[in-house]
């Protein structure tokens, strides 16, 4: 976050890209993308582009993170050299590593993990090409890959953020307003219950914007759950 | 599937199969999956391309970057690859820094493409001995159903065929232009299955076969890279035997390439 | 070998975490949740018989007692051999299960590494791990054909109405085949008899939720 610019995201209350502040960048979410994997999906949000994929359960490796009375969920972010405009290193750096370990921990919350004691489940998120957003985008794919292996959940974990740009709070932050804007509050809920499995935020805000950001990202995960129910009945040919 | 654990009868079932020169996907012995390829779908690299050989899904980037050449040849642009075989790709592939067998897998796609002076390495020059060209090949492993050999060498193929020198990015011109490419390496990949030599392998395929030979020729059916891998051995006569049947069987996956150029 | 509907257009597709309006006990694929009934995972759902059940549309092999499986031998230990079932975890085949005399050590004389087997499914316990046995019925080790694996999920697409599919099947490429619950199919036969059987299995895994399969299969099997 740059804080203050003189950059100007947003006039007459539309913003660089032609959305209003509590509009979503476009969303295409496929399930079963991939052969091998025993449950996948492909997810373009603005243009950000993702795979997810996921194995199990299965035994777990290595053995000492075995638990004795549920399987754990192995969830792993990386992003292609590719994805970003300077050339990004291969493999898992600070900021890849604290994401997977938050997303495992938000994914446990809702993976019945006590039907597969000593097991492991294995969520491989892929960033093919970033635009702001990424952790989002690949937490909403990767619930997506997890239903289509057919681990049993108590809900799908819809994720997306919120921000402030201008003073003005708003959902869903590009690329532009990811750079210069004040705030940044990625979220993730179950949508059955409202309860928020995955926060943080980094940026300035107020007590009141703080509220009214929650409640934009709130409905933003909401939009997305739609779309994720749709994806998943495109996939299996039925009617939901 | 991911369970990958391989029956006897499979192989039997396989090895007696290629002895008629069968395969269990119904394909003969000498012939290649279906291709598909796609370009410029990343925004991000200055080309890219997935290449669909059957079930096998491989997605290329190529990012190019400003750097110093090396000290014995002061006007070449320099080249780099990498394979990252994510784990969404096969249950197999463990999370981690790259092994063994990304690196084999990176080598030989990286030979391939220099050897066959498919990009001219002078033309990368942008001051002598200080600033040159470095091409980054990232080859991302998405679907892993065998023969990454040749599906690599292709997708890297097909992404620096749609490349544009970030020209402006970084302050070199005020014009983009578009990576020169001068032919066309194509690599086939046999394996030993029992008694036979079967061109384009499975993953089931590979579980069972005992050795793998791949041959990288250019467009003039010269040879410019080749490797042995695995633990098998191949008689002196289906070595010979293999080349040929490369260059008469690689022009399925030059058709696709063409097919990419418009 | 259960017989399931294969008709999924009238039935209707429920996701994790969806409320089930039912007066019924919860069976399989189900949670409870401050009273209430919800689907566990993506699948169709099924009232009856005072129990509602979701069957899961994907996922890996589940092991229940009394299923007839194939499995095929990964490890060997002194007195067991470890079996890939395609379930989560591998399954354990005790040499008192067996109808061999195996002197202590020397289980790979028996069934080696990459060995198959028709056999069943004797004891699932609550952490998860499972054990088969090669005692029941007609389980044997397997001497020729090929092993075929299948989503387990599609089996009953695989076996058909009846039993319509599987017979269609084994009567145009005149091969024996035996379905396992598990998902993993051998079959035996002539090669390319085999060779047609498996594509045309492979092919309804492929394409199980699609109309007019069985027509599809028809005209494959005329080759």
């Amino acid at each position: 976050m740059a804080g203050q610019t003189d950059i100007e995201l947003i006039k007459n209350g539309i913003r660089m890209d032609g959305r209003k502040p509590d509009e979503l960048r476009e969303v295409k979410i496929v399930a079963g993308v991939l052969d091998n994997a025993d449950g996948s999906c492909y997810l373009e949000w603005g243009n950000n582009k993702v795979y997810a994929g996921v194995f199990g359960p299965m035994e777990c490796h290595p053995r000492h993170k075995q638990k004795a009375d549920r399987a754990i969920v192995q969830a792993r972010y990386t992003m292609a050299p590719f994805s970003v405009n300077d050339r990004k290193r291969p493999g898992l750096d600070r900021r890849s590593s604290e994401i997977s370990y938050i997303v495992s921990q938000a994914f446990e919350k809702v993976v019945m993990v006590e039907e597969f004691p000593k097991a492991s489940i294995r969520v491989d998120m892929q960033v093919v090409e970033a635009h702001a957003g990424t952790r989002c985008a690949a937490m909403t794919a990767a619930s997506v890959a997890l239903a289509d292996a057919g681990i049993p959940m108590r809900d799908m974990i819809p994720a997306c953020a919120s921000g402030k740009v201008n003073d003005v709070v708003v959902l869903d932050l590009n690329k532009e307003e990811d750079n210069y804007g004040q705030a940044d509050l990625p979220l993730a809920i179950i949508p059955s219950t409202g309860e928020v499995v995955l926060l943080q935020l980094d940026g300035h805000l107020t007590p009141e914007e703080f509220e009214l950001a929650l409640e934009l990202a709130t409905s933003g995960c909401m939009d997305l759950y739609k779309k994720m129910r749709i994806a998943l009945e495109n996939s299996y040919g039925g009617k939901a | 599937m991911s369970n990958d654990s391989v029956s006897n009868l499979m192989k039997g079932h396989m090895e007696s199969l290629a002895k008629e020169g069968k395969r269990a996907d119904g394909r003969g012995i000498n012939e290649y999956r279906e291709v598909k390829i796609e370009t410029g779908m990343i925004n991000t690299a200055e080309g890219s391309a997935m290449v669909h050989l059957g079930k096998t899904k491989v997605l290329c980037g190529i990012k190019m970057l400003i750097g110093t050449p090396y000290g014995d040849s002061p006007r070449s642009g320099t080249m780099m690859t990498t394979t990252e075989l994510a784990p969404l790709a096969d249950q197999s592939f463990d999370p981690g820094p790259p092994r063994e067998k990304s690196i084999e897998l990176s080598r030989v796609v990286d030979r391939g493409i220099r050897e066959s002076r498919m990009i001219d390495f002078e033309s990368l020059c942008i001051e002598e001995g200080e600033k040159v060209w470095t091409v980054f090949i990232d080859l991302h492993i998405l679907d892993n159903n065998g023969n990454l050999f040749d599906c690599c060498t292709l997708a890297a193929a097909a992404a620096l065929s749609n490349t544009m020198i970030p020209n402006v990015q970084h302050g070199v011109s005020d014009k983009d232009v578009k990576l020169a490419v001068t032919c066309w390496p194509i690599s086939c990949t046999f394996g030993k299955l029992g008694d036979s030599v079967i061109l384009d392998p499975t993953s089931e395929e590979e579980s069972v076969m005992t050795a793998r030979f791949t041959v990288a020729h250019d467009e003039n059916g010269n040879l410019r890279a080749a490797q042995k891998g695995m633990n098998g051995a191949f008689g002196n006569d289906e070595i010979k035997e293999a080349v040929k049947t490369a260059r008469a069987s690689d022009n399925v996956l030059r058709e696709a390439l063409k097919g990419i150029q418009g | 070998m259960s017989e399931e509907s294969s008709v999924t257009s009238n039935r209707k597709l429920v996701l994790p975490g969806d409320l089930m309006e039912t007066k019924s006990k919860p069976g399989k694929g189900i949670f409870r949740s401050e009273g209430r009934i919800h689907s566990s995972v993506v699948g169709y759902s099924n009232d009856k018989s005072g129990y509602i059940n979701v069957n899961a549309i994907a996922g890996r092999y589940s092991p229940k007692v009394g299923d007839k499986i194939i499995a095929i031998c990964v490890e060997t230990g002194p007195s067991i051999w470890r079996m890939d079932i395609g379930a989560s975890f591998n399954s354990t085949l005790h040499h008192s299960e067996s109808s061999w005399k195996v002197p202590f050590g020397d289980t790979a004389r028996f069934l080696a590494i990459g060995d198959a087997i028709w056999a069943e499914i004797f004891m699932v316990d609550a952490a998860g791990s499972h054990q088969i046995s090669l005692k029941k019925d007609d389980s044997r080790k397997l001497y020729s054909g090929t092993i075929v694996k299948v989503n387990p999920t599609n089996v009953p697409r695989v076996i058909g109405k009846q039993g319509s599919m599987i017979s269609l099947i084994r009567e145009n490429t005149s091969t024996r085949i035996q379905i396992g619950q598990n998902g993993y199919i051998w079959i035996d036969g002539k090669g390319e008899d085999i060779a047609l059987a498996q594509e045309a299995i492979e092919t309804i895994n492929r394409e199980a939720t699609s109309e007019g399969l069985t027509k599809k299969i028809e005209k494959l099997l005329e080759k």
